[in-house]
């Protein structure tokens, strides 16, 4: 790396997402507020209807201080295009085009906008913060609720393990779009998260980053462990770091043992109820995907 | 009363669907109707039924669309935002003359708008929202009784016309808890030789929604709806009258400011002012006829609504005299409340 890259010691102390209703904890906040300290004030943001647009944009009190616009729930993508064309045809060439969505309105209603946005090559950046259900509603599933997590939507109980689903595998569907630059990150991992955040900037094309956030709301964890839970999912590998760019998938982060998916899950209360045989299915998705992924990527 | 339960609305209506003996319902999270997913997500397999949340409120509708062509009892629920993205699925159900029930708790518009209730659904619910000639029978129950009885109903509706029926509340009704008691199933049956269930020992079922062959016109496709629905208007028409035998003013109003009006009705007798509540429950077929009768023996009719003016395009229509007709609204989520209805009419120099 460079010596110029932005760390947390060396980042601007300029806020640009001050003042929102996020609840204490929010990953989703510090995704966007960290993007947007690497962005600057030259960025325009798109939100469509989620956690981030809902604390983002309580008029009169709006938390962006750059320029910020709520999108249709499935339009993000679409939108970003037209707020590229408008620059474009404005002849303004120092401003990022970014959108900011959560995991419902990533993978399922938005993913067809996302993938015609990718498809067309546009200069835009794509941050989706997944906490791993539609939590502005209320908490129900997505397509990015993992295998045994408590939703209203999927209620767990005797017959029921809570989500029946593994996560939808979004990384590798952006990536399949042979996409100029692709990344996952989590909020446990603000280094990792910068450095991507810095490349997608200055790639030509377009980019994504797949962030994993916390929710204590929605998974009934205590605030204050959102950072550690966000590293120990990574390090149990139920999510990982990695990078997608010149047709080829890095692994950033190779842990030698996993943190014990077990004691990681239990501390949250939409994976309370899961039993020893659940937790096993879980594990056996992760090694399975790890294998792979261990086999196959850099 | 003994039997009665308190409930949401929003979960009454998820009840009363399973009562009326709807396995199939198709969900897309939106506020403020959620309770209803939640609760068919509990509640529909230990039934044996089918919940299945989409990952959209298109794909909601589509899941609809084929539930019905199978000849299931289907529903899907949503709010305002989200019935617009319904819309083209619901046109193209009302072209195959497929029966489906369609839950809309009204939230603040245009667009995103906000979360609390509203009333500016009626024109896409009662003006077919989607494209091409064609109703959707509307019912805008004004309390979680009402929610739950016209729910089953509205499947019974749906089955003998083969439409899609609305259930028109908003969101305060949605998030409203009452005391009620639970509907009965109505034990009417259907047969729906047209479903495509597998064509053992008879020929394959088409469901068409196209018409492009001279023999098979659209036009004429058309005039058969036409007939479904002039029937429907003739027989579905629902509305209640309150106090309104004596009445000089008439509030015209349905769910949420139809309550509200009530309250002001009261207040406005103490005072010795003659004024009544004209509820439709059906928004299409429209009580015509009958709000028509009532306004010619009145001075004043006040069209009361969350919004800033829709169904008072149909009371126009239905008094047929401009100079008589008013109008009273707020809109964005806010309620009119009593004070203000009890002014206006006051206004009036009763």
């Amino acid at each position: 790396m460079s010596s110029n890259r932005i760390t947390v010691k060396n980042m601007t102390d300029k806020e640009y997402f001050l003042g929102h209703k996020a609840c204490a904890g929010c990953g989703g906040s510090l995704a966007v507020r960290l993007a947007l300290k690497v962005f600057g004030d030259r960025t325009f943001a798109a939100l469509p209807a989620g956690c981030m647009s809902a604390v983002g944009f309580i008029y009169p009190q709006m938390a962006f201080l750059n320029n910020a616009i709520i999108s249709t729930f499935p339009g993000t993508g679409s939108m970003l295009s037209g707020m590229r064309a408008g620059l474009d045809a404005l002849g303004v060439k120092d401003a990022h085009v970014v959108g900011f969505a959560g995991d419902g309105g990533t993978a399922d209603i938005g993913l067809q906008a996302l993938s015609g946005a990718i498809d067309r090559r546009e200069k835009i950046i794509y941050i989706c913060y997944d906490n791993e259900a539609y939590m502005n509603t209320g908490v129900q599933k997505s397509g990015l609720t993992p295998y045994g997590a408590r939703t209203t939507t999927s209620p767990a109980g005797n017959n029921l393990p809570g989500s029946v689903m593994q996560k939808k595998n979004l990384f590798e569907i952006v990536a399949a779009h042979d996409i100029a630059y692709a990344a996952t990150a989590s909020v446990g991992y603000p280094q990792d998260y910068l450095n991507k955040l810095s490349k997608a900037a200055a790639v030509e094309g377009t980019s994504y980053i797949h962030i994993y956030a916390t929710c204590p709301t929605g998974w009934g964890t205590p605030t204050e462990t959102s950072v550690s839970l966000a590293k120990e999912a990574v390090d149990s590998g139920l999510w990982y770091l990695a990078e997608y760019e010149d047709g080829a998938f890095t692994l950033n982060r190779k842990p030698k043992e996993f943190f014990p998916v077990k004691e990681h899950l239990l501390k949250q209360g939409r994976f309370k109820h899961l039993k020893d045989s659940d937790i096993k299915v879980i594990e056996e998705a992760r090694d399975k995907k790890w294998k792979r992924m261990l086999e196959k990527w850099n | 009363m003994s039997d009665q339960i308190l409930m949401k609305g929003n979960e009454a209506v998820g009840e009363a669907a399973i009562i009326a003996g709807c396995r199939h319902y198709f969900a897309y999270p939106i506020t403020p109707q959620n309770e209803i997913p939640a609760y068919m997500a509990k509640r529909l397999p230990e039934v044996g039924g089918t919940f299945l949340q989409a990952e959209s409120e298109l794909a909601a509708i589509n899941m609809v669309f084929g539930a019905s062509a199978a000849g299931a009892r289907a529903m899907t629920s949503s709010s305002s935002p989200g019935i617009s993205l319904k819309q083209e699925g619901i046109s193209y159900i009302a072209g195959a003359e497929l029966p489906c029930v369609i839950v809309d708790m009204m939230r603040g518009g245009p667009g995103l708008g906000n979360i609390a209730g509203s009333q500016s659904d009626y024109f896409q619910a009662t003006r077919g929202g989607g494209n091409g000639d064609y109703r959707v029978l509307v019912i805008a129950p004004a309390s979680v009784q009402e929610l739950a009885d016209m729910t089953v109903k509205a499947f019974d509706l749906a089955d003998h016309y083969s439409i899609p029926v609305m259930i028109l509340g908003d969101g305060f009704l949605g998030q409203m808890s009452e005391p009620f008691t639970l509907p009965e199933p109505s034990g009417k049956t259907f047969d729906k030789p047209w479903a495509l269930t597998g064509a053992k020992g008879r020929k394959p079922n088409i469901i068409a929604s196209m018409r492009l062959t001279p023999e098979d016109l659209l036009e004429k496709h058309n005039l058969e709806l036409q007939k479904t629905y002039q029937e429907i208007e003739a027989n579905e028409v629902m509305y209640e009258s309150y106090l309104l035998d004596d009445a000089e003013y008439v509030i015209v109003a349905y769910g949420t400011s139809a309550r509200i009006s009530r309250s002001a009705i009261g207040e406005l007798r103490k005072e010795g002012i003659k004024v009544g509540l004209f509820r439709p429950l059906t928004l299409w077929p429209y009580p015509y006829k009958e709000l028509k009768a009532v306004s010619d023996r009145a001075k004043k009719v006040l069209t009361v609504e969350m919004s800033l003016g829709q169904m008072v395009e149909d009371v126009r229509l239905a008094v047929q005299n401009d100079s008589k007709v008013d109008f009273y609204g707020r809109t964005g989520g806010m309620l009119p409340v009593s004070e203000e209805i009890i002014r206006k009419v006051r206004s009036y120099g009763g």
